[in-house]
């Protein structure tokens, strides 16, 4: 656990405060080119991802589905929502970041019109009343949210009983021999294809260095359900390289 | 019939300065993030009012931006 006043930026330990705005330099830089880039950097692999988190999922097809998902705000997860679920179901995408809803609102346009919405906020202060949505997704974000357990804490808060998390997060690969071909992909390929893509290596090795200082799969799931979630769950996938966590509000 | 819609005067301001329409089922799952109490809409300045909190939370492009540290303080 981090102390009360520090946490982590990549590598380094800054003081708490300073890390979103640091977070949010990292995103504006990147933010037109960031789907481009997660094709690049994981060969594909992050719409597998990304489509097994919304299988899982499974939103409801004829009721009314209220979905939150934070930290989207290219609106890649949404729209994935949108086209598994029903005609009556909503997305609402929360994220820090204006250029990131700025490209997501330019995207949702006719196709999903209303059925997503933007807003900007902060994952551990959510703007939404209790018990508000029937699930809340996070991909690759919650990594990068300072305060992890405020963030939990209000996802629990906004879902409705009976509603459910999830989240996708990078972890460190469990297969022998696999970690250290993915030590030298990440701190040698994905710096440069980032340099290369965005002109901006520092951004991408600050998300490389952020995925190890990320809490092991179990000590997240162990924060998951001290947020008060239930039947918490995680599964590899890819050779560990990503985890699907899952609670529910019971 | 007549086709003399009504064009924009020469004085008037730009279409852009014409604020984007923001979602009015997005009003109503809104609350100040800080107190979680209820939001008055300002139409005339895009903004999102919390009395409790002495915040007006900016709206940009449609988009409300519910960030306390973006919001303009109330006297």
């Amino acid at each position: 656990m981090v102390d009360e006043t520090t946490t982590h930026f990549g590598e380094r330990t800054i003081p708490l405060e300073e890390k979103q705005g640091l977070v949010d330099d990292v995103f504006r830089s990147v933010a037109r080119r960031y789907d481009l880039m997660n094709d690049l950097m994981s060969a594909g692999l992050h719409r597998a991802w990304k489509d097994a988190m919304v299988v899982s999922l499974r939103p409801a097809r004829t009721r009314p589905f209220a979905h939150l998902d934070v930290a989207g705000g290219t609106g890649d997860v949404a729209f994935r929502v949108l086209d598994e679920a029903g005609p009556a179901a909503r997305v609402t995408v929360l994220d820090i970041n204006p250029e990131m809803l700025a490209v997501g609102r330019d995207r949702a346009g006719a196709r999903y019109g209303s059925r997503a919405t933007f807003v900007d906020g902060n994952a551990e202060v959510l703007p939404f009343p209790d018990k508000s949505f029937d699930a809340y997704t996070i991909a690759f974000g919650i990594r990068n949210v300072p305060r992890i357990e405020a963030a939990l804490a209000e996802a629990h808060r906004v879902l409705k009983t009976g509603g459910r998390f999830l989240c996708l997060e990078f972890s460190m690969p469990d297969i022998p021999g696999f970690d250290r071909i993915y030590d030298a992909y990440s701190f040698n390929v994905i710096p440069r294809i980032g340099k290369a893509v965005t002109g901006d290596a520092e951004s991408y090795r600050y998300l490389v260095e952020s995925i190890r200082r990320f809490p092991t799969p179990g000590v997240f799931a162990d924060m998951i359900e001290e947020a008060g979630f239930r039947r918490v769950s995680h599964r590899p996938m890819t050779g560990g390289i990503v985890r699907l966590h899952s609670g529910w509000k019971i | 019939m007549t086709d003399e819609t009504p064009m924009p005067s020469e004085n008037a301001p730009p279409a852009a300065a014409e604020p984007l329409a923001i979602d009015p089922k997005l009003l109503e799952i809104l609350v100040c993030p800080l107190t979680k109490g209820p939001l008055e809409y300002d139409k005339a300045a895009q903004e999102l009012v919390s009395r409790q909190a002495k915040l007006a939370y900016p709206i940009r492009d449609g988009i409300p931006i519910m960030l306390p540290e973006e919001a303009r303080p109330l006297g």
